[in-house]
């Protein structure tokens, strides 16, 4: 849900970053945090264990040039990938205006992935939402690692829902695919809250 | 449950900040801040200008949700209020209404049950403008019309230093 503030000039979303365990989605927001402007960034914040997994969430907040006088701030949150963490990644999910699916290419990790999918549209639905209907792409990272499966195969797995979503090949660590991936999906949550003119054509 | 997008207008922001600082007046808190439970902040007054309300908005509404997600596990419908004591400066959560809660800072100048007085006196007040925001049209004013595909573009763009 937006928040759209006519005093402060400001318009916030919030963005959730989802996937199974160490698919890569704590290293998105790390690249992003490493490499934006201070300007265009808040502090990263980090819940985790003592052995770097992502105990409740990450956030960062980061800000685009804005739009009619305003600044659209982007809240960029992880959720825990472990499969027994479920509530506190339901609880991360409350209000979620655009969902970034961080799958891990390697092949032993297919079924990891097709679960988390079918978690996160459970999960979404209790919130009355669905993937069908809000903005949404998907990510397949660790494209440097192997064995990974061919791209076709993980489209076929992962992104054959109702619509065919935007999707792109990544290795978060090093930052290939995670500004693509991020300005996609802000993109896509500013068009679906103000809808986009018809260009002219001559 | 679903969410609903929160449209604040300048008159909205005008007469919550009024109620937030009466709040601080009455109850002598050093800070105010409300947030959605979302983890947005919507607005602050006090000495929570100077701090990083994004980081502790989104980690008060972690903690207040799972602490409601606790009491449900205990058969209760949500603890309304979170308390959290330091040495100098300490933090009362309450709720507001089903999507906000109001963040409180106070020290050894005022105490907690006063803090808890007018903060319910507070949340009232607040969520009767709430209610009304949540009603109103997001599309008004400037962001009438629909993005451009370039407005679009550079609202979304972010980029690499």
């Amino acid at each position: 849900m937006s928040i759209i503030n006519y005093a402060a000039k400001v318009i916030n979303f919030k963005v959730v970053y989802y996937g199974p365990g160490l698919a890569g989605k704590t290293a998105n927001l790390q690249y992003i945090h490493r490499c934006l402007p201070e300007t265009s960034k808040g502090k990263m914040v980090s819940l985790a264990t003592g052995d770097d997994r992502t105990l409740f969430f990450d956030f960062l907040p980061v800000s685009a040039l804005g739009v009619r006088g305003f600044t659209t701030r982007f809240q960029l949150y992880t959720v825990p990938g472990q499969t027994h963490y479920n509530m506190t990644r339901k609880l991360v999910l409350r209000g979620v205006d655009g969902v970034v699916f961080v799958a891990d290419s390697q092949w032993a990790r297919l079924r990891e992935n097709v679960e988390s999918l079918r978690n996160l549209d459970e999960n979404l639905k209790e919130y009355g939402l669905a993937l069908a209907a809000m903005p949404y792409v998907v990510q397949y990272n660790k494209r440097d690692l192997g064995p990974v499966a061919p791209l076709d195969y993980l489209e076929y797995l992962l992104n054959r829902g109702a619509r065919r979503v935007p999707s792109f090949e990544a290795v978060a660590v090093d930052g290939t695919g995670v500004f693509d991936t991020l300005n996609t999906v802000s993109r896509m949550i500013l068009v679906k809250e103000f809808g986009q003119a018809q260009e002219a054509h001559s | 449950m679903k969410a609903h997008d929160v449209v604040i207008h300048e008159a909205d922001a005008t007469r919550i900040d009024a109620v937030l600082q009466r709040f601080l007046g009455d109850s002598s808190s050093a800070a105010a801040l409300l947030i959605d439970r979302s983890g947005q902040p919507l607005a602050e007054t006090g000495t929570a200008r100077t701090l990083d309300i994004g980081s502790i908005g989104a980690l008060a509404a972690a903690a207040f949700s799972s602490t409601a997600a606790l009491a449900q596990l205990l058969g209760e419908s949500e603890f309304s209020v979170l308390f959290h004591e330091g040495v100098r400066e300490s933090m009362h959560v309450s709720t507001v209404d089903e999507q906000t809660i109001l963040l409180a800072i106070f020290d050894e100048r005022t105490t907690i049950g006063m803090v808890r007085l007018f903060a319910r006196e507070a949340s009232r007040a607040i969520g009767v403008i709430l209610e009304e925001t949540r009603k109103r049209p997001k599309r008004v004013g400037a962001l009438a019309a629909p993005l451009t595909a370039d407005e679009a573009r550079r609202a979304s763009d972010h980029r690499p230093a």
